[in-house]
């Protein structure tokens, strides 16, 4: 399957190549070639996140961040017949074991942390709920602003700088952060962040 | 020296004076007069079409929100300064008074 085109799907596959923790994801791009993949991907979970993607579509894709396995068999036949590409991944819950969440942006010289302590990503990127924002300088990992409340100790954020220093810059980056370690989401492009340069 | 109002997170740069225009809902956007600044609680997805068709909004300031939000990315490909998390925006700022934002640095002053 030629993945170009589907915008998350290649962000998933290029955290990957960047050695970063994912949650355990498989790709569907066809219910019923790849159903006994489903199945051997539901066994053993009680829940599941189903995202999806389109090729070429940048705008809101519908997704279900907690499914119960009795659904998400239904769901995924449903979507991928209106052409949608479906990410099975991992359910990591929302509240029990995480820490916070947020979007790690790579500046030429600097890596920006935006950070939200509850809710969904979604609540941060599309509803402007930052609660934390953190700047580092690449070269010595220190931190050069802050603005909002600690929501946890900078020790484990520099680790998780470090984890993304080399990234090329004008990349954001979603992570969420729990008690077993930083999990990442997507890895997307942003070139107006060239703007932000100071 | 001119005196400082507020600051915000810079999301996307540029100097710009204007009248503020409070917006509260969707629906009063439709009002905006050509060269105002919007400030708001935040640009949900629901003002995102607003911003891509319409030249009339000079500057954006929210009470919430950050660098990597959409509502930044988009202003930034729009070119229009933007000043995010300008804590208390919207009740500080009252309709018609004239502004200096600095989205380079991310403050509002009087003008």
């Amino acid at each position: 399957m030629q993945l170009k085109g589907f915008k998350k799907i290649e962000g998933i596959k290029e955290l990957q190549t960047y050695n970063l923790p994912i949650p355990d994801t498989i790709f569907i791009f066809n219910f019923k070639k790849q159903e006994k993949e489903i199945d051997k991907f539901l066994k053993n979970k009680e829940n599941i996140t189903i995202r999806t993607d389109k090729r070429g579509n940048t705008d809101f894709c519908p997704h279900i961040l907690r499914c119960p396995k009795s659904k998400a068999k239904p769901f995924i036949k449903k979507i991928t017949a209106k052409g949608y590409a479906t990410i099975l991944q991992e359910y990591l819950p929302i509240r029990k074991n995480r820490i916070l969440s947020g979007n790690i942006l790579i500046l030429k010289n600097h890596i920006l942390m935006e950070l939200m302590g509850v809710g969904p990503l979604t609540w941060l990127n599309r509803e402007g709920r930052v609660e934390e924002q953190i700047k580092f300088r690449k070269d010595n990992l220190k931190e050069v602003e802050h603005l909002g409340k600690r929501l946890v100790r900078k020790k484990k954020l520099v680790n998780i700088v470090k984890m993304v220093k080399n990234i090329p810059p004008y990349k954001v980056l979603e992570f969420t952060l729990r008690l077993e370690g930083p999990f990442f989401w997507q890895i997307k492009e942003d070139k107006t962040a060239k703007l932000l340069e100071s | 020296m001119q005196k400082i109002i507020l600051k915000g997170i810079p999301a996307s740069p540029g100097w710009i004076q204007g009248k503020v225009k409070v917006i509260k809902t969707l629906a009063e956007i439709q009002n905006l007069g050509t060269g105002e600044i919007v400030v708001t609680s935040f640009l949900t997805p629901d003002f995102i079409p607003f911003i891509r068709s319409n030249s009339r909004i000079s500057g954006i300031i929210t009470d919430k929100g950050g660098s990597t939000c959409h509502a930044a990315i988009i202003a930034r490909e729009f070119k229009i300064p933007y000043i995010a998390a300008a804590i208390g925006a919207t009740k500080k700022l009252k309709n018609n008074t004239i502004i200096t934002m600095d989205s380079e640095t991310g403050i509002i002053y009087a003008a």
